[in-house]
């Protein structure tokens, strides 16, 4: 299931070489030396290393996209957050513990930066008045039909926001539940409880797409 | 439907391994073997054998616009300065609690001791136990809010309830129920004092607190304003004669309550200023 090496092309052009699943955001099977790098890079971020900027949003963009995505109608929205949430990243970057794992403490922001666009958007929304045209609607996250990234946003958008936030964290950015926990300040306990009811949800879900 | 959408008990014992499996993967990368018990389910149950596969396989990725990655690249390195990582959880709550001791000290040497002489020594433990726990567990609860990523071993909430829970059960328990004599007019008197004396002690824990990074601003807002009102409580306990249990439980135990909910509504006005601001 896990382990092929791929090529894939970064955001600044480079090609990097990783052993990973072709479109896989995490490589499965070097995942606890690729994780075990982060805490590495995040030191030499708050001494001002600009290259362990470019090679942790290289790591990281693809998991807090895909994060943002989960729960954005449109591409220009989850990209607002991504911006924001790298910004929020920066100016807390003191906060973060070189012996603590760095997946939480990132997600831990993400989530923040999620909530608070979300509490924006509805704010801006109920302030909206009728116009006599219709703006151009945004673009939509738009997948091929039938493609892993389509299925993927249909079998997220069948689960409640508190659910949803879960299992992408788990499956994503593959945080173990004590580290979703530590993103959500919250307890193993209570994610667990989502995850299991997720999975009740994602089975039925499955089933009835598979028939 | 209804017989489809049922998930069978059997199913929910997948949702452990799934768990382990989980587990597995996130500290070795690889997902832990399943029991011979749920491999054999999985083997005759479709609806888990797919939601098995579906978590485990590779999560498609989702890119933003190359304008955009740049653009956030070029912010962050622009602004690139080395910062000093912030001191462990259990170094901020010691910084709390050293502040709640310095300022509270000064504040009962300044009003007198008249609570300490009306207090028997069973009362002075009692309550002071309770005040003493209070302030360290609201102290790492500040400490776990301003640093993300941390676990919570208590929750926020949980520890604004216990501390309120236990400060009203010790004063019901300890403290003796005399008839009100000037319940009011003392009564408004301490409620004050505490309110005034909570302000400046929430001005001094917010300054230590917005070197982290504030998540939940309510709940921060909230468990600030608690520490600040128990402080203001635990000067009056050891500084004011009426020491019975209606006085001691509805003014000392509304300074506690007033500035709680100052807390809460601070934090969120904030956080909505901010919000709009950003």
């Amino acid at each position: 299931m896990f382990g092929s090496t791929a090529l894939f092309r970064c955001h600044d052009g480079r090609r990097a070489e990783m052993t990973q699943e072709a479109g896989s955001i995490v490589p499965q099977s070097d995942r606890a030396a690729w994780e075990n790098e982060l805490p590495g890079l995040m030191v030499r971020y708050q001494q001002g290393d600009p290259i362990a900027v470019e090679e942790l949003m290289r790591r990281l963009s693809g998991m807090l996209m895909r994060f943002f995505s989960g729960s954005c109608n449109s591409k220009s929205d989850a990209e607002d957050l991504f911006q924001e949430c790298w910004i929020r990243i920066h100016r807390a970057r003191h906060t973060y513990r070189p012996t603590e794992p760095v997946l939480p403490w990132l997600f831990g922001i993400g989530r923040h930066t999620k909530v608070d666009g979300y509490r924006r958007r509805r704010r801006r929304e109920s302030r909206e008045l009728l116009v006599a045209e219709l703006p151009e609607p945004p673009i939509r996250l738009q997948h091929e039909p039938g493609s892993e990234s389509e299925k993927f946003d249909r079998l997220m958008e069948s689960l409640p926001d508190s659910q949803r936030e879960v299992i992408l964290m788990l499956k994503v950015s593959g945080m173990s539940l004590e580290e979703v926990a530590r993103a959500t300040s919250s307890t193993v306990g209570a994610i667990k409880q989502k995850a299991h009811r997720a999975y009740e949800k994602l089975r039925l879900v499955l089933e009835r797409e598979s028939s | 439907m209804s017989m489809s959408a049922e998930i069978g008990t059997d199913c929910r014992l997948i949702d452990t391994e799934l768990d382990l499996a989980l587990i597995a993967r996130a500290q070795s990368g690889e997902t832990s073997p399943l029991s011979t018990q749920a491999r054999e389910h999985i083997r005759n149950c479709a609806r888990c054998r797919q939601l098995y596969a579906w978590l485990f396989e590779p999560t498609p990725s989702a890119e933003s616009s190359p304008e955009v990655y740049r653009r956030v690249q070029q912010q962050l390195k622009s602004s690139l300065t080395p910062v000093a990582p912030q001191a462990a959880p259990r170094v901020l709550a010691a910084q709390f609690l050293v502040v709640f001791l310095l300022f509270a000290s000064p504040a009962i040497a300044l009003m007198g001791t008249a609570g300490l002489r009306e207090m028997s020594a069973l009362q002075l433990l009692g309550i002071g136990s309770v005040l003493f726990c209070g302030a360290a567990l609201l102290s790492w609860s500040l400490a776990w809010q301003m640093t993300p990523g941390s676990l919570h071993r208590v929750p926020a909430r949980v520890a604004v309830v216990t501390l309120s829970a236990g400060f009203l059960a010790g004063i019901a328990i300890l403290f003796p129920w005399h008839a009100p004599e000037a319940f009011l007019l003392r009564g408004w008197k301490c409620l004050k004092t505490g309110i005034l004396m909570a302000f400046p002690a929430a001005l001094l824990f917010w300054l230590l607190v917005r070197r982290g990074y504030a998540m939940a601003s309510g709940m921060l807002g909230g468990t600030l304003g608690t520490i600040a009102g128990l402080l203001g409580v635990s000067v009056l306990q050891l500084t004011c004669d009426r020491q019975d249990a209606a006085h001691l439980m509805v003014w000392h135990g509304g300074v506690l309550l007033v500035s709680t909910c100052l807390g809460i509504a601070v934090g969120r006005v904030i956080n909505r200023v901010g919000r709009n601001a950003g």
